[in-house]
């Protein structure tokens, strides 16, 4: 276990809590024992996304996290429920109501699936544990283009409206653009591409003239030069990006972020909800979980509890909003 | 040389035995996912994704790639055999390969097809290596204007396709375009026809379509003529027919493979065309160019050779984005690029220059996996041929629960597992009445395309046409099908 001396006190009440579970995980065969010690039993963990993807392999990090500093007492079983953008998943963790053995990882589409079909759940139906990380993108031009900084982006669009691309339109990749032209007060044309190949080879064929992109997809690219980043739009702009400027210190503090974290059943037990907000706070600590973060290019925004529900509330309203302007959702 | 000093290096790379040993393992099991219909490259390799996680990132994508071109190889074997596509990639592949399998020439039809895979595939791998700059121009020119123009072409090949009674191939065509608008809406993120379904929300898929409409629906109209009451296999097989091709069917594919090749490779090279679209195109040119074009459907081996070699130098070139520009042309290519990331390389431009044991120890490995490949299909030939010997009454069992398993496996889902009966049910009719399911697959395909394409060029453009007159990659494209229109009549007036 890593040492912390700002944390120190609460590891130390951790400490003493996970020996005792552990005691209680190599009695395994004496169920009875620890039925009322949370957790004693095999947890079901759902990625609502096949595997590779962005959610599958948070998961599968946490996990390998959790085993290898032994900080779940039990067996932690990954599935993949992959289907409808999350929507299967997500659906079979809401219907484990109350069950604390089950928990599941989000992402973008934790938010936007539910405002475009009918689920029955939406992002804050669920128990809240933390939010670990989110997914920002880069506005990005040519690197052929004129424009070389943000401003001369923001200039240039007012004096004729740029073509703008990113993937799909539900997406945090419109309604950045979306809410920025607002405040800047420029208007553009937003481009929606199906896939990040489509829309990267538009962006360099000149057919846009800026897109905005998860980075990790593009960094190559924009090491090369043949596209040029001019802003980020996270809070923290990842060191493989070196200097660029996020969207917060040019002055368009968006507060738009898609959410990686973590959710368990609606109503499961309190004891549950802390047990795990618990462990997320030593797993962030962790260096593996720093390679992660920088090796993916995430922006780290930890969040614990009901302070995630506010944070799910506060991004779902304003897609909600803004989707709903544009005629994109009833 | 400096190309020659770099294959040098990924020989050297590749022959390792550890290298050796992941290629192998990868075009094993590329064979198997390709021969299970439904279970493409794209789930095969995102399945093997998380055992490679601390792997040597070379040995990782070498068994990864392999599993993709690989695939290619092996999709074709169920749609000779049994005409029901393994991957979608040889959907076209039915359309000559099952006849030839129904004349007693299964045989002969899956060497020729290991064949041309053979020559698609590693022509696209020598084009890699020559000219990877050369043709990331040609991806870097490709906006939606370009790629509009590429799939009005594709379009343009339904004319060749359709055949028998042309106002039947059209509505079939209208059929594919209609069930291509189902899922979200892209420009304005609405939900069309998917009633209120949150699986809909994609659309509808490719796969248990194809895997319907050609398998199942054979296997339909098989049980409607009875003839599994009759205790007879799918091939009247006799054993007087020769396993080997004929000297003429090589003599006769001369051309074709190498139309087809460079067809291929340049349709892969383009991201979000890939091999499918690379096979549809071929089969339908070269049934525009045969001096004898009525024996398309019934069993021609240009109608084989000619899309197996295309779906494979489409495999090979798109590789191209991929290495030079860290690109995802195809689904395959997009879990290949999230491997990239997950083993901690930056694809990129730069990628080919900073870490050459890697880009061209995959480069080198392909030249090896092809002949591994070829070597394998031909030995395993006379295995799959028993196949078809079986009587019906234990082979349609099978073969249903095949594509089913084998499409629930892909998304876990019970929808598109009903989809697919559904589609057997409507490949059924269209076979007896005559309509074409080929044309449907196509503008399945391309139909989404299409519409997505011509939307955001003139998004782009704010409404103006005029947009594919100012690039210069789009007045190519443009030149090159006003070529091909106007060949095509003529051809067709000298043979009136």
């Amino acid at each position: 276990m890593t040492s912390n001396g700002s944390n120190g006190n609460f590891f130390m009440r951790g400490s003493v809590a996970l020996s005792a579970l552990l005691v209680a995980g190599t009695l395994a065969s004496a169920p009875a024992v620890a039925q009322d010690k949370y957790p004693s039993r095999k947890l079901d963990w759902t990625i609502a996304f096949g595997p590779g993807g962005g959610n599958d392999i948070m998961t599968r990090t946490i996990i390998s996290i959790m085993e290898k500093y032994k900080l779940y007492p039990d067996k932690i079983v990954p599935e993949n429920r992959a289907g409808g953008s999350g929507a299967k998943g997500w659906g079979y963790v809401f219907s484990q109501k109350g069950n604390p053995y089950h928990i599941t990882s989000t992402s973008g589409s934790f938010i936007t699936t539910p405002l475009q079909a009918n689920t029955p759940w939406t992002a804050t139906t669920f128990t809240p544990i933390a939010l670990l990380a989110s997914d920002d993108g880069v506005i990005m031009v040519n690197g052929k283009s004129k424009i070389r900084t943000f401003k001369e982006f923001v200039d240039q669009a007012k004096a004729k409206p740029p073509a703008i691309g990113g993937i799909g339109t539900v997406n945090v990749e419109f309604i950045v653009p979306k809410l920025l032209s607002e405040r800047a007060g420029f208007k553009f044309d937003y481009v929606a591409f199906n896939k990040q190949g489509e829309l990267t080879t538009a962006l360099l064929s000149g057919a846009l003239d800026a897109a905005m992109s998860n980075p990790g997809e593009v960094l190559g690219l924009l090491q090369s030069g043949d596209l040029r980043a001019i802003a980020y739009t996270g809070k923290k702009t990842p060191k493989a990006l070196g200097n660029l400027p996020t969207l917060a210190e040019l002055g368009y503090d968006l507060g738009i972020s898609m959410p990686r974290g973590l959710v368990m059943p609606p109503d499961v037990p309190k004891e549950a909800q802390d047990w795990w907000i618990a462990a997320m706070k030593k797993v962030v600590e962790t260096p593996e979980w720093k390679e992660y973060i920088e090796k993916q290019l995430l922006t780290e925004n930890v969040l614990y509890g009901e302070d995630f529900r506010a944070f799910l509330q506060k991004t779902q309203g304003t897609f909600a909003d803004i989707l709903k302007k544009s005629g994109a959702i009833k | 040389m400096d190309i020659f000093s770099n294959l040098l290096i990924g020989l050297s790379v590749a022959l390792t035995p550890v290298n050796l040993a992941f290629l192998f393992a990868g075009v094993m099991l590329g064979m198997v996912v390709g021969i299970i219909p439904g279970f493409g490259p794209a789930a095969g390799i995102a399945i093997l994704l998380p055992i490679t996680y601390g792997m040597n990132p070379t040995s990782a994508v070498i068994m990864l790639s392999a599993i993709y071109y690989g695939s290619m190889y092996g999709g074709t074997i169920t749609s000779i055999l049994l005409n029901t596509p393994g991957e979608s990639s040889s959907v076209a592949s039915t359309f000559d390969g099952y006849p030839l399998a129904q004349q007693g020439r299964a045989g002969p039809a899956l060497v020729m097809q290991a064949v041309a895979s053979f020559i698609g595939g590693t022509f696209g791998v020598i084009l890699i290596t020559l000219f990877t700059p050369l043709f990331s121009l040609v991806t870097r020119s490709f906006g939606p204007p370009e790629f509009f123009l590429l799939v009005m072409m594709g379009l343009m090949t339904l004319i060749a396709m359709i055949d028998g009674n042309w106002r039947y191939g059209v509505i079939s065509a209208l059929i594919g375009f209609a069930l291509g608008t189902m899922g979200v809406d892209l420009e304005t993120g609405q939900t069309r026809f998917t009633f209120g379904s949150a699986e809909m929300i994609g659309g509808i898929d490719f796969i248990p379509i194809a895997i319907g409409l050609f398998g199942l629906g054979e296997l339909y109209y098989v049980f409607y003529q009875g003839m599994h009451l009759e205790g007879a296999g799918i091939v009247q097989y006799r054993k007087e027919k020769r396993f080997w091709p004929e000297w003429r069917d090589y003599v006769e594919t001369r051309f074709t493979v190498v139309r087809a090749s460079i067809l291929g490779f340049f349709i892969g090279v383009i991201p979000g065309a890939g091999a499918t679209i690379a096979s549809l195109m071929s089969y339908s040119l070269e049934k525009s160019l045969s001096p004898t074009p009525e024996k398309f459907g019934k069993g021609a081996m240009a109608g084989l050779v000619g899309p197996e070699a295309a779906n494979n130098a489409a495999s090979s070139g798109a590789m191209v984005p991929l290495l030079s520009l860290g690109l995802p042309g195809s689904a395959a290519t997009a879990v290949l690029l999230a491997a990239f990331l997950m083993w901690g390389l930056t694809p990129g431009p730069l990628l080919m220059t900073e870490k050459p044991e890697f880009a061209w120890g995959l480069i080198a490995s392909m030249y090896l996996g092809n002949m591994a490949l070829l070597a394998l299909n031909i030995f395993a030939i006379p295995l799959f041929v028993l196949m078809i010997k079986l009587p019906y009454r234990i082979l349609a069992p099978a073969v249903i629960l095949i594509c089913t398993i084998g499409t629930y496996s892909v998304n876990g889902s019970m929808l598109e597992t009903w989809l697919m009966f559904a589609a057997g049910l409507v490949g059924f009719f269209m076979k007896l009445y005559g309509y074409s399911p080929a044309a449907l697959v196509l503008a399945l395909v391309l139909g989404p395309l299409a519409e997505q394409s011509l939307r955001q060029t003139l998004t782009i453009s704010r409404g103006s046409f005029g947009i594919f007159l100012e690039r210069p990659a789009s007045i190519w494209i443009m030149g090159v099908t006003v070529v091909i229109l106007v060949a095509g009549i003529l051809l067709y007036r000298k043979r009136q």
